[in-house]
């Protein structure tokens, strides 16, 4: 006898809570405007406000001559660096002496005509090799560049807050490389793999230097590397405080890995 | 009560806690911030740096000197750093700068300079006093060039001079060199026989300055600087025995250490100062002890026949110990915890002494005979090996026996002994092998240690 009272009784005790709800979703929408206008009233910067995604590139310079594969340099076409072939441009094919129409007007005889195949064989000097000798074709720089010699062009990806500090800071980015490659060990990948996809590791280095927020943005595959990788971040103790001019308190860092055995 | 089910109270709760979360959501500010895109197998050279003359900044008669001994002192501080590729002084540009104002970007950041950087600045004396500004320019980036900008005052003296290019000199391989700090302003502590003794001796880490710190009249060995510079341990013969001896290097006297008995050798300070392991054959035979800086609370790590020698600690975690043991007969490093629990042999083979840890923790430094006994004419050269994966590379090659590794601070320089110019030495090289230097050159000098910063 109590079960069909249940069914009425049921919308007299939903309407509280359903108002109480409705209440607070008033004010939890009322709160965000307002946390929006007045706390956060003047939002200076914005999601992908300006720049992109770019590249620079770095050596595994190691500090102790561990034997390590060498390093490959990439797309060496595409690269401002001289290389270890120079490009000359092609010689000009000088056209063969025009042959006068002869005038009958003139009386004078015409000179004797020397054609091709009345030419005296001369010795035909060889094309230049296009060889450089060892060491004096100047660095081989990855393909976007040496990013001392062209500050931020095509050099690094930032976005918003101060916005150039891989130009303005570019001997900082440097150390940032160079001390990533040197904590690498290449040993820790699995020695079954031969070669692996680039792994993407993303970092924040704070205002002491210290890396922070170390995390695989875009996996390899491989296990083995990712760790590995993400150990080299971990090895290191600081990369020296942020240039004491630079106004943000840290610095994002996009880092990849090449593995290759 | 049959309503029970229908409390608001579990739907308050989740709705608080629903409105909390975004709250939180939402308190985390969104900041944009600087993104830096990288990665290895590239290729950069080491920094290419210029230092350019320092100039004077006034007409004093002293500068002449003091210049000299800066400008000389900061431009091998920078070759000694390891970590740059210095542009010989005949591809300078000229004239020099003096002021920022001077510097031509161009002339310096394309051949034949070539530079990256460059450090420049000038200096001048003022009745006793100089000053100095000095600056550290990022040529090629012409925008925003200026990586360091320093100013220093001290007395005029060429031994002042010396210490603020020093002082330069650390402050430009801390900032390019990933905020490691130089080690232009180290102490190298080193056995030498020069007076007729074996005494202690120190000079600073480019061989300079070279200044008797014992008088003992007997015979001291292996001195150990402790990690905060203030006291230096070492064996030494006494009446009765070797012991501990330990010297105040502020006070600039001996200063008393508790005498174990037995013949105690090979201190070695613990990463944080409040240890000593040391061996001791207090207890019968030559074993590994731990002890308090003060020398109370002697522990025993290992047992055994031994003998047991040349501790040294993990220089990061100080959790580990080194050690040299000649238990399975000719001498082997070994390694255990600091509580002498999971003892490890690292070397298998050969005549291995006189481990050092780096001080990142990572790698051990020792000499080796790699083939030792009749008929094996094994030379006597230092190795570094990767502690986890035993992986291991010679660094000396060049003949004479080399011996005592030790490390430097900023882990990029061992210094060693080698007899390699006829008598034993010390020197000094960047811890892949290359740039090998002597810093001694009279009397017999051995044992070196580098101290902490």
């Amino acid at each position: 006898m109590a079960e069909n009272p249940d069914i009425f009784l049921e919308r007299t005790y939903w309407s509280g809570p359903l108002l109480l709800s409705c209440g607070l979703h008033v004010a939890f929408a009322a709160f965000i405007v307002l946390y929006a206008t007045f706390l956060h009233g003047a939002p200076t910067d914005h999601w992908g406000a300006s720049g992109g995604g770019d590249a620079i590139g770095a050596t595994l310079v190691s500090s102790v001559p561990l034997p390590t594969a060498p390093t490959d340099t990439q797309n060496i076409l595409a690269n401002e660096s001289k290389g270890l072939a120079k490009s000359e441009p092609k010689p000009q094919e000088q056209e063969p002496d025009a042959i006068p129409i002869p005038d009958k007007a003139t009386t004078s005889k015409p000179k004797p005509v020397t054609t091709a195949s009345q030419r005296k064989p001369e010795p035909v000097a060889e094309p230049p090799s296009n060889q450089v000798p060892f060491g004096e074709g100047g660095p081989v720089s990855g393909p976007y560049g040496n990013f001392n010699a062209g500050g931020a062009k095509g050099g690094f990806g930032f976005s918003g807050g101060g916005g150039d500090f891989g130009s303005r800071y570019a001997w900082y980015v440097r150390v940032v490389q160079q001390k990533v490659s040197e904590n690498w060990l290449k040993y820790e990948v699995d020695s079954r793999v031969g070669d692996a996809s680039r792994v993407y590791i993303t970092f924040d280095v704070v205002r002491s230097g210290q890396p922070r927020n170390v995390r695989v943005e875009q996996s390899s595959g491989v296990p083995s590397l990712d760790q590995s990788a993400t150990r080299a971040i971990q090895r290191i103790d600081t990369f020296g405080p942020l240039p004491p001019d630079y106004a943000g308190d840290k610095v994002s860092v996009e880092f990849w890995f090449d593995y290759k055995r | 009560m049959r309503h029970d089910n229908f409390s608001i109270f579990p739907a308050k709760v989740s709705n608080w806690a629903t409105a909390l979360l975004f709250l939180l959501i939402l308190s985390v500010p969104v900041l944009a911030q600087d993104w830096i895109r990288t990665g290895t197998g590239l290729g950069v050279e080491k920094v290419r740096i210029a230092a350019a003359d320092f100039q004077p900044a006034n007409a004093d008669a002293k500068n002449a000197g003091l210049q000299k001994s800066f400008n000389e002192t900061l431009f091998n501080d920078l070759e000694n750093a390891g970590i740059f590729d210095l542009v010989s002084k005949s591809f300078y540009p000229l004239p020099a700068p003096a002021r920022p104002a001077d510097v031509k970007f161009d002339a310096w950041s394309s051949t034949p300079a070539n530079a990256s950087m460059l450090a420049f600045g000038s200096l001048g004396a003022t009745s006793d006093r100089i000053s100095v500004q000095a600056w550290l320019y990022d040529v090629k980036n012409v925008a925003s060039p200026q990586v360091l900008g320093k100013q220093y005052d001290d007395d005029a003296t060429p031994q002042a001079a010396r210490s603020i290019a020093h002082k330069f000199a650390n402050e430009i391989i801390f900032r390019l060199g990933g905020g490691i700090p130089g080690v232009a302003e180290s102490t190298i502590y080193f056995v030498s026989d020069r007076t007729g003794h074996k005494e202690i001796w120190a000079m600073d880490y480019d061989g300079a300055n070279q200044r008797a710190i014992t008088h003992l009249g007997t015979i001291s060995l292996s001195p150990r600087i402790s990690p905060d510079g203030s006291r230096l341990a070492f064996s030494s013969i006494t009446k009765s025995s070797w012991e501990i001896l330990m010297y105040s290097v502020e006070l600039e006297r001996m200063i008393s250490f508790p005498r174990f008995g037995g013949t105690n050798l090979s201190p070695s300070w613990s990463a944080d100062g409040t240890k000593l392991a040391l061996s001791s054959s207090r207890a019968g035979l030559p074993n590994i002890f731990v002890v308090d800086a003060s020398g109370a609370n002697p522990k025993r790590l290992t047992s055994g026949k031994g003998p047991d020698v040349s501790p040294t600690w993990n220089r990061k975690t100080s959790a580990q110990i080194a050690f040299v043991s000649g238990r399975s007969g000719l001498p082997q490093i070994y390694t255990m915890e600091a509580d002498g629990t999971n003892l490890q042999r690292v070397t298998e083979q050969g005549y291995a002494v006189s481990p050092n840890w780096s001080p990142n923790g990572q790698f051990l430094t020792f000499s080796w005979m790699r083939k030792y006994g009749p008929g094996q004419p094994g030379a006597n050269d230092l190795y570094l090996m990767d502690i986890t994966s035993k992986q291991f590379v010679q660094l000396t090659h060049d003949g004479g026996r080399n011996d005592y590794p030790f490390w430097s601070p900023d882990g990029r320089h061992i210094v060693f002994q080698s007899s390699r110019s006829g008598s034993e030495q010390i020197w000094t090289m960047l811890a892949d092998g290359t740039k090998v230097k002597q810093l001694t050159t009279s009397g017999h000098n051995t044992q070196p240690n580098w101290s902490w910063k």
